[in-house]
């Protein structure tokens, strides 16, 4: 399978909260104080959906495949999947190992 | 806080609007609902107007004051509000609050939006400005595409099928049928709706709302102000207005919105009442699945049953839980800035017992207004006078 990537994400440098971002005040402490840190890329899929009518910026992309995945330091994000959405299923284990203009790329994981 | 009553209310047609601008739109309605109550519009103390994007596909800013003008009405606040698909009941809740508050004896809603002009990237890239677009945004999701996430956790959690899903469309589309303000009633069956096109799986075209053009309007008054009304006024028990998370992530559960069920708590504690209740809803099914978890958070039903309660016709007039008898959003329409208020005019309809749809002896009135990714909404919990 291709090579995994890396998550960037914040983690509150007062009490250690992750967030995917965006974010100004960390939402446990509303500290100021967020530190971008890299996170592996390995979770499991909640949910999918492949999007068949993509707003202007995305049109010329469409279909792809939208997923909800819950990483294994806690973090949930929107990305999309790469491969087959015919072989997904809730709780599929999966990898990030792609970004495209801010979003991950998620692949089924093998090993 | 003083008694509030809707005194008057006014809609036009849900659909296509084409040579109509959008401030003509909202002045139509508002000038019936003014009409209606009988009242003179010098006494109106405040405007709050609910429009999400009439920037984006109008061109257009400043409706609030553009409308207000339009009426003649006198040099009063006149505010817009915004809170994308839940624009329009909160629209409602600040004239409510106006009165309620003592600020001022009348007050006008107002709700509008013109979209039908554009085609569906531009509409569905405007829509989108109702997401975090720093974070969702980025992967190409869209709204379809949050209610398609939803669909596929409920059905593995709670057993859903795609047949008692379509039981919410063909009702909602039967009800249209009734009323004159709907843009498509329709005669559907579930091999009419699984054959439509696949829009965000497993969504189909007609598990979707229309886009729309149309502007309703409620007048407010004080309850003092009650003697010489002329049309039948109905009391507002309750106006809640809650918010969630603007993100995906910020959802620990995506088969169920806090917001409204935070909305739904605090309205039923203002109202004093409990959802076994209410006799007549209208809630925001902007998709098919909306309807079903909707209803779920609202309490209507069991957590898990809403798909069950559509499929066993629980849910139509007649049924012991009616839902959109005005055929919702995905059959009267969902010009999003009108939604919230043309909720509540459906709703004053059936209470006065004029509602072309009618729920027998229906006493209380239950709406809910949704927004973005469940990042604000709006419930609203309306009783017949006499009851």
């Amino acid at each position: 399978m291709p090579d995994p990537v890396l998550i960037k994400a914040l983690r509150c440098a007062a009490c250690g909260r992750l967030d995917p971002g965006p974010r100004d005040l960390c939402e446990a402490c509303h500290s100021p104080d967020l530190e971008p840190t890299e996170l592996p890329g390995d979770g499991a899929l909640v949910s999918w959906t492949t999007i068949r009518r993509a707003p202007t910026r995305f049109k010329g992309q469409a279909p792809y495949v939208i997923a909800v995945v819950d990483l294994e330091s806690g973090l949930r994000l929107t990305g999309r999947i790469a491969g087959d959405p015919d072989r997904l299923r809730l709780a599929l284990p999966l990898r990030a190992t792609g970004e495209h203009d801010g979003a991950y790329l998620f692949t089924e994981r093998t090993t | 806080m003083r008694k509030v009553l809707v005194a008057g209310i006014g809609s036009t047609p849900f659909g296509r609007h084409g040579d109509i601008a959008i401030q003509s739109l909202a002045i139509r309605a508002a000038d019936a609902a003014i009409r209606e109550a009988g009242i003179d519009r010098r006494e109106i103390g405040a405007l709050y107007l609910g429009n999400f994007v009439s920037g984006p596909l109008t061109g257009q800013e400043v409706l609030a004051g553009l409308v207000a003008d339009g009426l003649g009405l006198a040099q009063i606040p006149c505010t817009k509000v915004e809170g994308a698909c839940a624009s329009g009941g909160i629209a409602f809740r600040h004239a409510y609050l106006a009165i309620a508050s003592g600020l001022c004896d009348v007050a006008l809603a107002v709700g509008v939006e013109k979209m039908t002009h554009a085609d569906t990237a531009t509409t569905t890239a405007a829509l989108n400005c109702a997401m975090d677009n720093r974070s969702d945004g980025v992967s190409g999701l869209t709204f379809p595409g949050l209610f398609g996430l939803a669909w596929q956790v409920h059905a593995e959690r709670y057993g859903t099928r795609r047949e008692q899903v379509s039981a919410v469309v063909t009702k909602n589309k039967a009800n249209g049928l009734l009323n004159p303000l709907a843009q498509m009633g329709a005669t559907l069956d579930n091999d009419q709706i699984v054959q439509s096109a696949l829009i965000c799986d497993p969504l189909r075209l007609y598990d979707c709302c229309p886009t729309s053009d149309g502007a309703s309007a409620l007048l407010l008054v004080a309850a003092d102000r009650r003697p010489d009304l002329a049309a039948m006024p109905v009391e507002v028990l309750a106006a809640a207005q809650t918010r969630g998370s603007a993100r995906i992530a910020g959802h620990p559960d995506l088969c169920t919105f806090e917001a409204t069920v935070a909305a739904a708590q605090a309205a039923y504690a203002q109202a004093g009442i409990t959802a076994q209740d209410v006799d007549v809803v209208e809630l925001h099914d902007c998709f098919s699945i909306a309807e079903i978890i909707d209803g779920e958070d609202l309490g209507l039903m069991p957590r898990g049953h809403g798909a069950a309660y559509a499929a066993e016709g629980r849910t139509r007039v007649g049924g012991d839980v009616p839902i959109n008898p005005s055929g919702g959003l995905l059959s009267k329409g969902h010009p999003v800035g009108a939604t919230g208020i043309s909720q509540i005019y459906e709703t004053v309809l059936q209470l006065r017992g004029q509602h072309p749809n009618q729920v027998r002896d229906a006493a209380i009135g239950l709406t809910h207004n949704l927004g973005g990714t469940g990042v604000a909404c709006s419930v609203n919990i309306l009783k017949r006078l006499d009851a």
